[in-house]
């Protein structure tokens, strides 16, 4: 027989799992029980024991100070997402994210998110209009608070780019020619063919190659759809779009200044690239400069816009981190007074942290605070501008990352196989795009 | 003593059992006929999530994928660990001391593996690989970035990873041939060929029945590999189940139809196995 204790045990156990089984299995929506004095809990994509994480705790912690509210933060980078559905698997969900934009849809859809109204949050009309855009679900609700913005620019070898006596590249041909320049001239001078031009995070993970394509896709003239937001219809295999997805493959396959390995980088593996020779031409963002300035040098390298395209257009994607108030949060009072925090002048500034590389604030929100005031690096400039002339956030559906997902999936398609046939492949990929529209109910 | 005793006895692994594995099977399975929305409540969706897993063009070409994979890893695993046990068996300290670097693949971490791997397999002229390659006369190849090659590339870590495996199988299973066997045939005038064919082979059926099991088991559940060396690229030319079912239900969010696909890969693998089994069984009835 089982003892005394190991019997209580047992049935200890027991009990306990029926009850795991009873709580996993109910399906009602948590509803806000409401304690304004119940702490926050914040996770952020950021590496932990990075000076990003840094600024994130100081920011908490100043909040706390203000409100009175205990805040949290946990840093988590790889796989942000994963770790996010297994939270929200479990029903034990953060009371807030910052993350990416992008991530919006994919929120809404799952029901992770609550919707925010624009005339509850303080200070809410300090902000820029655009950065709202970013907030708006498919529905036209908002369901998060724009925390950050920033766009993208072209990183190149200065110390290779006067060597070779070439000019800045003013249009896409003269960009092409300074790519194949550094792959062929041997820009380093150390007499060997082990540089190239373009550094590109070309892996299908999180859709990286076309998360970095869709610049070039608008500035080309380009685009992932025509028509207007609720009836729309696939526009991906139009001719623009075929000559940019065709601009790409030509890097790839025709001039090969691409730095190899480049279709199965995730951007983790493609900034070393950049940082240790092997490419002199990298399209990417602000956040970039700090680690560069470190490990490659401030003087090695300069920040331009990308030339217009073919297409006669400027573009940058525009993309940034909101603010996401989760679903069935003990404190939904704290989640918005944290929110109108971040949003604020002080939290903005904060959250630039001038000129270090602890930013968590790319270019403020916020139309109060002077960009060149709070920084004295010039290159923010370029992404202010780049950001207010030809910023473009990802088109507005329900949910973006499927779309992304099957771009980025036809695009390494299309580069990987030098044989493959362009036009067939993005007119593959529209027909997918308009099965994904129907699914999502925005077709036209 | 009652009928209950020997339950009670089990009850604290069945209990553990319920909590970490079979709870989590129904919840599966559960999932797999649903649209899964932890806050919004799941919807019913019948079999909509096996037909459209059973329909995908990703879906059949992963699984074309993985069977390639599986069988070329464990048939590469058998015959270089089998190799290798015939060439370093023995109780020798020099021996020893190769046995163990051998073995060192299989205990270092997959992560740290296939990252140096990476740096291997860099496909610039220039690159570890290819400058070998180069001495040969052949190359340089894309390896991981080529589509033609890069199942192949994966399929050679798996190899280079398993292979010291079996060969320690291999080791306990030569350790139990009877020498005098060896030791006859030669007096017959075997070669040493003829020995290995005729003598060890034979003797080692019992190991190639476990191994072939593992790898039926294994073969189909590849994952940490792919995921890290190419995430299932270029072009899903190294796509397999379980990167296709991670990537649907943790990356996209579908966690219904990924649960189908989880489900059509537990079964596979129970049958999979059975098969094994039985043909096993029958080998030892004849």
């Amino acid at each position: 027989m089982l003892s005394r204790p190991a019997a209580k045990l047992a049935a200890a156990l027991v009990t306990a799992l029926a009850l795991a089984g009873t709580s996993a299995c109910g399906s009602d929506p948590a509803a806000p029980a409401g304690d304004p004095t119940a702490p926050i809990e914040i996770w952020v994509r950021k590496p932990p024991g990075s000076n990003t994480e840094k600024t994130h705790v100081a920011l908490a912690a100043k909040f706390t100070e203000k409100t009175g509210i205990k805040a949290n933060v946990t840093a988590l980078f790889d796989d942000f997402e994963t770790k996010l559905q297994q939270a929200a698997a479990q029903k034990k969900l953060p009371d807030i994210v910052v993350n990416d934009t992008a991530q919006l849809g994919t929120l809404v859809k799952q029901g992770l998110v609550r919707d925010v109204e624009q005339s509850k949050i303080d200070g809410s009309g300090d902000l820029t209009p655009a950065a709202w855009d970013a907030a708006k679900g498919a529905d036209g609700k908002f369901y998060a608070v724009p925390f950050s913005a920033q766009s993208f620019a072209l990183f190149i070898r200065k110390d290779w780019r006067e060597k070779l006596g070439a000019p800045l590249p003013s249009t896409w041909d003269q960009l092409d020619e300074l790519a194949t320049s550094f792959t062929t001239k041997d820009p380093d001078g150390n007499g060997k063919p082990d540089t190239y031009g373009y550094v590109i995070p070309g892996s299908t993970k999180r859709g990286y190659l076309d998360w970095y394509f869709s610049s070039f896709l608008w500035a080309a003239g380009g685009d992932y759809f025509s028509g207007k937001t609720g009836s729309l219809s696939p526009a991906i295999s139009s001719t623009p779009s075929v000559a940019a997805a065709q601009w790409l493959k030509d890097q790839f396959c025709t001039d090969k200044s691409v730095v190899p390995g480049a279709i199965t980088s995730e951007t983790t593996q493609a900034h070393p690239m950049f940082e240790t020779g092997k490419g002199g031409i990298y399209f990417t963002g602000p956040y970039n400069m700090a680690r560069f300035d470190k490990s490659l040098g401030k003087d090695k390298y300069e920040v331009v816009a990308l030339p217009a395209g073919p297409g006669g257009k400027s573009a940058s994607l525009a993309e940034g981190e909101n603010v996401y108030l989760m679903a069935g949060s003990k404190n939904p009072e704290g989640q918005e007074k944290f929110a109108e925090y971040l949003i604020g002048v002080d939290g903005q500034t904060i959250g630039m942290a001038a000129d270090t590389d602890g930013n968590v604030v790319r270019l403020p929100v916020n139309k109060n605070v002077d960009l060149a005031k709070v920084r004295a690096d010039k290159r923010w400039l370029v992404f202010d501008k780049v950001y207010k002339d030809a910023g473009r956030y990802n088109p507005v559906v329900p949910e973006w990352t499927p779309f992304r997902q099957a771009s980025a999936e036809a695009l390494s398609a299309i580069v990987a196989n030098c044989g493959s046939d362009t036009k067939g492949e993005l007119t593959k990929l529209a027909d997918k795009f308009a099965a994904e529209l129907k699914k999502q109910g925005t077709g036209s | 003593m009652t009928r209950t005793t020997p339950w009670l006895f089990l009850a604290p692994a069945l209990v553990l059992f319920a909590a970490f594995k079979f709870t989590p099977m129904w919840r599966a399975i559960e999932m797999s006929f649903h649209e899964v929305r932890p806050y919004l409540g799941d919807r019913w969706v019948g079999w909509a999530n096996y037909q459209q897993v059973a329909t995908d063009e990703d879906f059949l070409a992963a699984i074309g994928q993985t069977i390639v994979l599986a069988l070329g890893q464990t048939a590469g695993s058998i015959i270089i660990g089998l190799a290798l046990a015939l060439l370093l068996e023995g109780s020798a300290r020099q021996l020893w001391i190769v046995r163990t670097a051998v073995f060192l693949p299989t205990v270092a971490a997959m992560a740290v593996v296939a990252e140096v791997w990476r740096i291997l397999y860099y496909p610039a002229p220039d690159g570890t690989m290819n400058t070998i390659l180069g001495w040969l006369g052949a190359g340089p190849s894309q390896f991981l970035n080529g589509e033609d090659s890069s199942l192949l590339s994966v399929m050679a870590v798996g190899i280079w990873r398993g292979a010291p495996y079996d060969m320690m199988i291999f080791l306990a299973g030569l350790a139990g041939v009877d020498r005098t066997l060896y030791e006859a045939s030669a007096a017959d005038g075997a070669g040493i060929f003829r020995r290995i064919w005729h003598v060890t082979l034979p003797s080692l059926r019992p190991v190639f029945a476990i191994l072939f099991t593992l790898a039926a088991i294994r073969g189909l559940r590849v994952f940490t590999e792919v995921f890290l060396l190419t995430n299932g690229g270029p072009n899903g030319s190294t796509e397999v189940l379980m990167t296709l079912i991670y990537k649907l239900g943790l990356e996209r969010g579908e966690l219904g139809v990924a649960a189908a696909g989880s489900m059509i890969l537990l079964l596979a693998t129970v049958l999979l196995t059975l098969a094994v089994q039985f043909s096993r069984a029958r080998g030892q009835k004849r």
